[in-house]
């Protein structure tokens, strides 16, 4: 198939919103965003008799001081990197994933099964089965909603987050029923899975995943910024029918964007499977999704900005319950940190705009007073 | 059979459609004037947690709805500021609210009654059960009517109330210019705004509300994420309701029928199985709809 042209000038025009771009002055608003968080944050800790600087020491030592904690660091950046990049490739394409919970149980569990039924295969092949099997599932899962929205216009923010309750209680009673191991002293959970990938640094959740994370990033980093695919997915999704004008097949692009975006989420699924827990067990994430789609918002749902975030956030997370043991504070107040960042860089145009307007219209007053 | 299907299911269904009954009511305010609030499921799990703050703080009912009633205002005077003044992204900011209500009732939870999962205790006062003499005395609707928390009834009367100020008043009127024409509300002299700070603050209420029935009238007690994806479901209602309170409240209804349903079939069918339920209907229904609209769009065309 040819692909579809367009002039150059009608390229031109579909220029992504300034909106959807990084500037300079979005990166200081951002680093102003997070001083004034980490000071909200202060604040409750001063508020309930903590002392900050000692809180926030006990943050970073416990996310980077060690090893052992860094490793801790790096994995959950990786998982946050995977989420966060399947929450930017829908919505670059105008569509709205939040359903990646659901999938990346069905991606988690579908590997797990995988996994427990080739004993005796070489460990590469479990593997490769396992992640084949998890990236279909959460392809499949996300391909639902996908289709609805594109075929029917129903609200995909919506199905996609009762999906989710949808998937994990039925993940469950899987888990808990059909698929139940009969393994003693496991309570719920499948068979335990006949390879897994290797641990590389003593005690810590860091494996041989991040590979596979890293790889698949790359791949989507390339996809969504230097292939055609990706700039006609930008397209799509800043203005549907400028693309459909432009010979763009639109609805198509919008479908594949929800199903990378379940792949990835079923990927993250696996690494989970194969990586930490050595089977399905029924709490395989904690939001995980919810904390990647958050990264993606806070940096425009721009992969290498995604990418780098998902770090800063990960030291968060992992600092935040290294500083509830030491400093003992409960780490639920990162997760108030957190949302204040969010809700800043959010507002963040609306707040320099009425800051300027009110900076004018202060400067107009003066000039009619002299 | 009987044990399933009886007058008892149907109190039930009244019982658990009620907390989306009222946030679906709230949700419907906002909808009307234009800007979708994916933050209602924050507001009331954050609702559930204020409401058994103030009933255990002052031992009486009465504070937890006052509460509840503040702290619905300040939650829609925030959503206003940021979504509308700010002209931030409604979905971003829905989303974060949630989050936030997550960190925030735990982070209380833990620093203010230092436990953890759950807070429950002969100090939290719930809210009374009405029952009226006159109306057990009629044999099949007094068991289903009569002795039902106080916010069931008040869920009915805000239904009622909804519906009246959205089409009968000229307030409703502008409030729903607001959302379909802004630019010829403007024209006509009313600040646009002003009706979405008014829808704002209304939906902060109902959705704080719906989570003080969570805590104080289905059960007594605070849980870790106690409302459970109920706010979404709302707004599911609310969308194949199509924003028009009776027939939302219809939806709420069909919902909590299924999850009353769900939890007496416990005793056949695996409780993960029946608590998906909801949720997948939930889905259907929303295709069902659109599939129904569309069908009869065609027949309109075809005539």
């Amino acid at each position: 198939m040819k692909k579809p042209h367009l002039p150059a000038a009608l390229r031109a025009l579909a220029m992504i919103k300034p909106k959807q771009r990084l500037t300079a002055q979005y990166l200081l608003s951002l680093l102003i965003a997070v001083t004034l968080a980490f000071l909200v944050g202060a604040g409750i800790m001063l508020l309930c008799g903590y002392d900050p600087i000692v809180c926030y020491t006990a943050l970073f030592k416990g996310a980077l001081g060690k090893p052992r904690a860094f490793g801790n660091t790096l994995a959950k950046t990786a998982t946050l990197c995977l989420t966060g990049l399947a929450m930017s490739i829908a919505a670059k394409a105008g569509i709205f994933n939040v359903g990646g919970e659901g999938q990346l149980y069905f991606g988690g569990l579908a590997a797990a099964v995988v996994g427990a039924r080739l004993i005796g295969a070489p460990a590469w092949v479990i593997i490769a089965c396992a992640l084949l099997a998890a990236v279909l599932a959460g392809g499949l899962y996300a391909w639902v909603p996908g289709v609805l929205k594109v075929k029917l216009k129903v609200d995909e923010v919506v199905t996609t987050i009762l999906l989710n309750s949808a998937a994990i209680y039925f993940c469950s009673y899987l888990a808990n029923g059909p698929l139940k191991t009969a393994e003693k002293g496991i309570s719920s959970g499948t068979d335990s899975i006949a390879a897994s990938f290797s641990p590389l640094i003593r005690l810590s959740n860091l494996n041989g995943s991040i590979f596979v994370a890293g790889v698949a990033a790359l791949l989507i980093w390339y996809l969504m910024t230097r292939s055609t695919a990706g700039f006609e997915m930008k397209i799509t999704g800043t203005n549907p029918r400028f693309a459909k004008c432009g010979g763009i097949r639109a609805d198509r692009l919008m479908i594949w964007g929800m199903v990378l975006s379940g792949m990835l989420c079923g990927l993250v699924g696996m690494t989970e499977v194969f990586g930490i827990h050595k089977r399905f067990i029924t709490n395989l994430s904690a939001g995980y999704y919810f904390d990647g789609m958050l990264v993606a918002m806070i940096m425009r749902y721009q992969p290498f900005g995604v990418i780098v975030m998902s770090f800063f956030f990960a030291v968060l997370t992992i600092g935040g319950s290294a500083m509830e043991l030491s400093a003992g504070i409960s780490s639920e107040v990162i997760l108030i940190v957190q949302a204040v960042i969010i809700f800043f860089m959010a507002a963040e145009g609306g707040i320099r705009q009425s800051f300027s307007a009110w900076a004018a219209r202060r400067r107009v007053r003066r000039e009619a007073a002299l | 059979m009987s044990e399933i299907f009886n007058l008892l299911l149907l109190q039930n269904t009244l019982r658990t459609a009620t907390p989306v009954v009222l946030c679906a009511l709230g949700c419907l305010m906002t909808e009307r004037a234009g800007f979708m609030n994916i933050g209602v499921e924050g507001m009331m799990l954050m609702g559930a947690f204020f409401a058994v703050l103030g009933s255990y703080l002052y031992g009486s009912w009465v504070m937890g709805l006052v509460f509840v009633t503040v702290l619905g205002m300040l939650l829609g005077l925030f959503y206003y500021v940021f979504s509308v003044t700010f002209k931030s992204d409604e979905f971003v900011i829905g989303v974060a609210l949630n989050i936030l209500a997550g960190g925030l009732t735990v982070f209380l939870l833990r620093t203010l009654f230092g436990v953890k999962g759950s807070f429950s205790g002969p100090g939290i006062v719930p809210l009374p059960t009405l029952t009226f003499p006159w109306l057990e005395r009629i044999p099949v609707l007094g068991t289903i009517l009569s002795g039902n928390s106080l916010l069931v009834y008040v869920s009915w009367l805000l239904v009622f109330l909804c519906w009246l100020l959205l089409y009968k008043t000229p307030l409703g009127f502008h409030l729903r210019a607001s959302g379909e024409a802004p630019e010829a509300l403007r024209a006509s002299g009313v600040n646009p705004n002003r009706m979405k700070l008014l829808a704002s603050v209304l939906c902060g209420v109902l959705a704080s509300l719906s989570g003080a029935h969570l805590s104080l009238g289905y059960l007594t007690m605070f849980s870790e994420n106690m409302s459970a994806s109920r706010g979404f479901v709302a707004v599911a209602c609310v969308i194949f309701g199509g924003g028009n309170p009776p027939r939302v409240f219809l939806a709420a209804l069909l919902f909590g029928f299924i999850d009353a349903l769900g939890i007496r079939l416990q005793r056949f069918i695996p409780s993960d199985l029946t608590s998906m339920a909801p949720y997948v209907v939930t889905v259907v229904m929303m295709v069902v709809v659109v599939l129904l609209k569309r069908r009869k769009k065609k027949t309109q065309e075809e005539r």
